[in-house]
């Protein structure tokens, strides 16, 4: 059923689109994250629809678990985590402007101009998926994905670093606070 | 029938479900379960389930005879907070005021417990559902919004604005109008409506939390941030006893300087400037503002702002249009707790009905993430005065220091009678001493395994909470045969909390103490000193007792002691061969002072008195929890929630016996 | 037909699971206990708190009972008896239960309570505790298994069940679902003697209901999701393949609910302590122990 599919396609498209506004939209940190967690699991739902499974399961549950380790950061880099205080969401509004349209332009240049081969009339099944994204992934593109990897890694760290100040021991206070 | 019956007309579904709620009644206790327990209810047996929120709670169970006002007013919060169909069950209760009338009367005692539960199960299924119910009300529910800042809970006031601290917005709270509390916030919140009204005239103007040196008109957004502008008054905010102000008119000043210095000029033509935005006459680019002299005095300010702590100064900052907000340097002059994460921070209620805490203790924690950053803590139980006290005659003034604290009865039920005795010269014969050491032993034992019971419960210790409170109900009124029935059932109990996993480290290093002689009890016999009143104590003496201590200081080492007095307290009582209550002989009219010394479960406690031809003029009396409650601030701050209420828990503090 | 029976008979698994937690916490074995509970519940007002944030407070209770059964539905409980045999099965459960943390964020922030907010934030520090140790162990029973199909993955416990061919992976993977269902002594996120009730503080009535009815759904997709990883599923010698799944099932879960019992709560620094700094070595050596077993056995 080529409808079904395009219907739902078109469906969690827009539901992606409208969560990803309702980032900006909202007032609140945490509304904006959980607003921002929702958009990437209609893009999974998307690839689901697409047939991609594995692919769509696997974006499904690494953007909750992101999204939610993102809050964390939100926590730890505002003292505002919650958004108690009313927040603007978009700051740098013509940065921002310039540079959502520009990487629009070019994320719909390359979907249009790339050569993407031959269509495929058939999916192949999901478990077939599975192993064919296996080899890609520890054949061809594994140091891709290998430097990427560790790439994120070392910002995460980097950026736990930049959250938490040095601890300065504070010789009167003692160290008892730090013990446990 | 029930009072607080839900809004409906019984339809024969919702008879189905009143008889389901007849049958799952869950419970709220008030004061406290450990309180409930020591007068020999067994709760549980009764058919009554206890949970630990009052949304989750049909039965507010309110057992005991003086529940002192506060304690009323702090019922009547949770009443308001239950959901209906709900009723109140008075076992013993006098005055209920401001709860309306109980749905369900019976006295203090097991089968009154259980007679009122079919009542109650009755009550509901007949009556859960009415036509007409009325609404509960009471003073103590009224609320007023009040503002106070995340980061400073110490400013309080009654309107809107921002924190003369920080310079952030303000949030609403709700408080009570009637406050049982007595907040010392309220003196504040008075000062400030106060002030804010002496510059009523003041001109609006809108400034960013985050940019102090953002100031316009008319409300917006912040250029830099985002965040939105908030309304100040220009004059209101210069207390000039806030010392922390010292630099506020220099800076509104600047404030003002700035909208009236901001240049815009052309990024390729300097020579282009004007005082309004616009394009450049040259070529036509946007024109940037210009704020080279803010920078300057910024600076000038952000030093200033350093000098003063806490202050949210954040002028130094970057002032390119474009910069990044950075929350690391937004938040770099804040406050901040152990684990070096600036958050908001909320004042948040334990007590005084709070689970894993004594009842009727109120502890007001201000927590910062999931750190404590500070602490207040006080009873609300209604601490009578003694040397205050009209004259009373000894009888009457045994029964009132015998009921005053209902986790240890007995031992100031010994105390006041020792104190009579010691000022009447009376000399007790060594059998009845030994039968009241047995009696105030036992107490001991039943008092430890109230605290295993709510040390259970606060740490989600099932298992230990329920076996430790069968026991303490079968030990309440045991006698010496039927305690050592009970001995090997301890011991077994104490065994196995030796090797329980996860105790160790759920106790270890928590509230650790260091010696010190202001200290009483298991507390400072934890903390290795070997400060015990009854080795001075000859029948103590003779029984054989010999007083232990532990090293460490913490919660591990209290429990740990508090374990080793339930084995040593079965010896003596074993020893003693006798439980008697203490009581006194006819002392007739004699004057004189008399003073006594009791080791309470708690730890020493001292009574001196007056007495007048036989009627007790003054009394002073000295309790462990008194000294015991002025270490929860060292206690409880940098630390996180769990351990710093289970820090509190281990003080085994009792609100009845605190003198204020 | 198939749905419509695995529904059927995760209700009564949900059932079950609250009378076995009843039992565990008031030491009395009642049948009939959790149909009034339920039934008091849903006649019992149900408010929302003021100045609440009205959507995440009404979904929460909603995702959660949605992930706990949407992770259910790639289970087997016999060969044929799932409602869906996803080629990524293994992946897909854990994909799933993610969203319970999303949930119990929701729910914590939701009502605007200190107990909630609190029992939220905790809950995703848990996560970040368990989390590894749910997928690595995972991770290891799909290389033996060399498929993601939870069928295929029951197949291949056919001679030796991966509780005594990976152990290690087992204690990690029950000891991490424990955290996930925050079941005693890691109900950190609704610690009752701490946080008086948590996220469940501010619930009521009908919400409250489904809050505790999406948990016993958790509760029991763990347990499955352990018999089916570790415990070879529905195979057992004599008895039908239904009926092994529900004895192992039910099994489990005692075991679950139980152990919490008699240990006092872990503190939230231990356990992300111990998670990581032991908990994520053995899983790695988990993997590299069943990555040496497939390369050296047949």
């Amino acid at each position: 059923m080529i409808t079904a599919q395009a219907l739902y396609i078109g469906f969690f498209g827009l539901a992606a689109v409208w969560f990803g506004i309702v980032v900006f939209r909202t007032f609140s940190m945490v509304r904006s994250a959980l607003a921002l967690l929702f958009s990437q699991t209609a893009l999974g739902a998307m690839f689901l629809s697409m047939q991609a499974e594995f692919l769509g399961v696997l974006q499904i549950m690494m953007m909750a678990t992101e999204m939610s380790i993102m809050a964390i950061f939100m926590v730890m880099f505002m003292m505002d985590p919650g958004g108690l205080g009313k927040m603007d969401m978009t700051h740098q509004k013509r940065l921002s402007l310039v540079a959502g349209i520009v990487s629009f332009v070019a994320a719909v240049a390359v979907a249009v101009f790339v050569d993407w081969g031959p269509i495929a009339s058939v999916a192949p099944d999901a478990a077939q998926q599975t192993v064919d994204l296996g080899l890609e992934l520890l054949g061809r593109s594994m140091l891709i994905f290998e430097t990427a990897g560790i790439t994120i890694l070392t910002a995460m760290i980097a950026a736990t670093a930049v959250a938490i100040p040095p601890v300065k021991r504070n010789p009167s206070k003692g160290t008892a606070n730090h013990e446990h | 029938m029930i009072l607080g019956a839900r809004l409906g007309r019984p339809s024969k579904l919702r008879r189905l479900i009143a008889a389901a709620m007849a049958r799952d009644l869950t419970t709220f206790l008030i004061p406290g379960p450990e309180v409930v327990r020591t007068y020999g209810l067994d709760v549980d047996a009764a058919g009554l389930k206890v949970v630990a929120s009052p949304r989750h709670a049909s039965v507010l169970l309110v057992a005991g005879v003086t529940i002192s006002p506060a304690l009323r007013d702090a019922a009547a919060v949770i009443y308001a907070q239950m959901m209906r169909p709900r009723a109140i069950f008075a076992l013993g209760a006098g005055e209920l005021s401001p709860l309306p009338t109980a749905d369900v009367i019976a006295g203090l005692s097991q089968q009154g417990l259980i007679q009122g539960v079919r009542q109650l199960r009755e009550a509901f299924a007949e009556g859960a559902f009415r036509p007409d119910v009325s609404d509960f009300d009471a003073p103590i529910l009224h609320v007023r919004i009040e503002y106070t800042c995340p980061m400073h809970p110490e400013v309080v006031q009654n309107e809107p604005g921002s924190c003369p601290k920080c310079g952030m917005f303000l949030v609403p709270r709700d408080v009570q109008v009637k406050s049982s509390h007595g907040h010392h916030d309220h003196t504040h919140s008075q000062e400030h409506q106060h002030h804010n009204v002496d510059h009523d005239d003041a001109a609006v103007e809108y400034t960013c939390p985050m940019h102090p040196e953002v100031v316009q008109s008319e409300p917006g957004s912040c250029p830099k941030c985002g965040m939105f502008l908030e309304p100040r008054k220009t004059r209101a905010e210069l207390p000039a006893d806030h010392h922390q102000h010292a630099h506020s008119p220099e800076h509104e000043g600047h404030g003002m300087a700035h909208d009236a210095v901001v240049e815009y000029t052309c990024p390729m033509h300097p020579e282009v400037r004007q005082n309004e935005p616009g394009s450049c006459p040259k070529c036509g680019m946007n024109l940037v503002p210009n704020e080279t002299q803010d920078a300057q005095t910024h600076e000038h300010a952000g030093m200033d702002s350093a000098t003063d702590h806490g202050s949210m100064d954040h002028s130094g900052m970057d002032h390119e249009d474009m910069a990044f907000m950075s929350m690391v340097d937004v938040t770099k002059d804040l406050p901040r707790s152990s684990d070096g994460l600036p958050m908001e921070w909320i004042d948040a209620p334990f007590g005084p009905f709070f689970p894993g805490l004594p009842g009727g203790l109120l502890l007001t924690l201000t927590l910062d993430g999931d750190t404590v950053a500070g602490s207040a803590a006080r009873p609300l139980t209604n601490n009578l005065d003694l040397s205050q006290h009209p004259s009373t005659d000894s009888t009457s003034f045994i029964e009132q220091l015998a009921g005053m604290d209902p986790l240890a009865p007995i031992a100031y039920r010994l105390l006041a009678c020792r104190a009579l005795e010691n000022a009447a010269g009376l000399d007790v014969p060594v059998s009845t001493a030994a039968a009241r050491i047995g009696a105030l032993e036992r107490e001991r034992i039943t008092s430890h395994l109230g605290w295993l019971a709510l040390f259970g419960q606060q740490t989600g210790f099932n298992w230990l909470m329920q076996h430790a409170a069968s026991l303490q109900l079968a030990c309440l009124h045991a006698d010496v045969t039927q305690a050592m029935v009970l001995k090997p059932v301890m011991q077994t109990l104490i065994k196995r909390l030796q090797r329980t996993p996860l105790l160790k480290s759920r106790t270890e290093g928590i509230g650790r103490l260091t010696a010190d002689t202001a200290l009483r009890g298991p507390v400072v016999r934890a903390a290795g000193i070997n400060n015990d009143a009854r080795s001075m104590e000859t029948t103590y003496t003779t029984l054989g007792f010999t007083p232990v201590s532990r090293e460490g200081g913490d919660a591990l080492a209290r429990l740990h002691v508090r374990l080793d007095e339930v084995s040593h307290s079965l010896a003596l009582i074993e020893a003693a061969g006798a439980i008697e209550l203490p009581a006194l002989a006819d002392i007739g009219d004699v004057s004189g002072t008399g003073e006594a010394v009791v080791e309470t479960p708690r730890g020493m406690a001292r009574l001196q008195l007056t007495l007048e031809r036989g009627q007790v003029i003054t009394a002073q009396l000295e309790t462990p929890s008194t000294h015991h409650i002025t270490l929860i601030n060292s206690l409880t701050e940098q630390q996180s929630l769990g351990d710093a209420l289970v820090a509190v828990g281990s003080l085994d503090l009792s609100p009845w016996e605190i003198r204020q | 037909m198939t749905t419509a029976l695995l529904l059927l008979l995760l209700a009564v698994g949900a059932y079950l699971v609250a009378v076995i937690e009843d039992w565990t916490t008031s030491g009395r074995f009642r049948l009939a206990a959790p149909a009034f509970a339920a039934l008091a519940l849903l006649g019992r007002e149900s408010i929302v708190p003021r100045k609440s944030d009205r959507v995440f407070f009404e979904t929460a209770p909603v995702l959660l009972l949605i992930s706990a059964l949407l992770a259910a539905t790639v289970i087997p409980l016999t060969a044929n008896l799932i409602i869906t045999d996803l080629a990524t099965g293994a992946l897909f459960i854990n994909a799933a239960l993610v969203y319970v943390l999303v949930a119990l964020l929701m729910a914590g922030w939701g009502p605007n309570g200190a107990y909630a907010m609190i029992g939220g934030w905790r809950f995703l520090g848990q996560l970040i505790a368990y989390a590894m140790l749910i997928v690595m162990p995972i991770t290891a029973v799909v290389m033996r298994a060399e498929s993601l199909l939870t069928t295929q993955i029951v197949v291949s416990q056919a001679g030796l069940w991966n509780i005594v061919y990976q152990p290690l992976g087992f204690i990690l993977f029950f000891v991490a679902s424990m955290a996930l269902a925050f079941l005693p002594p890691f109900d950190l996120t609704t610690a009752k003697g701490e946080l008086a009730g948590g996220v469940e503080a501010e619930y009521s009535g009908a919400r409250l209901a489904v809050f505790r009815l999406g948990r016993l759904v958790l509760i029991i997709t763990l347990a499955a999701a352990i018999v089916v990883f570790y415990l070879g599923g529905w195979q057992g010698p004599w008895l039908p393949p239904w009926a092994w799944s529900a004895i192992k099932i039910l099994a489990v879960t005692t075991m679950m609910l139980l152990a919490g019992r008699y240990m006092p709560r872990i503190r939230e620094t231990d356990l992300l302590g111990w998670c990581w700094m032991l908990g994520i070595p053995l899983a790695l050596l988990n993997i590299l122990l069943v990555g040496l077993l497939v390369l050296v056995l047949p």
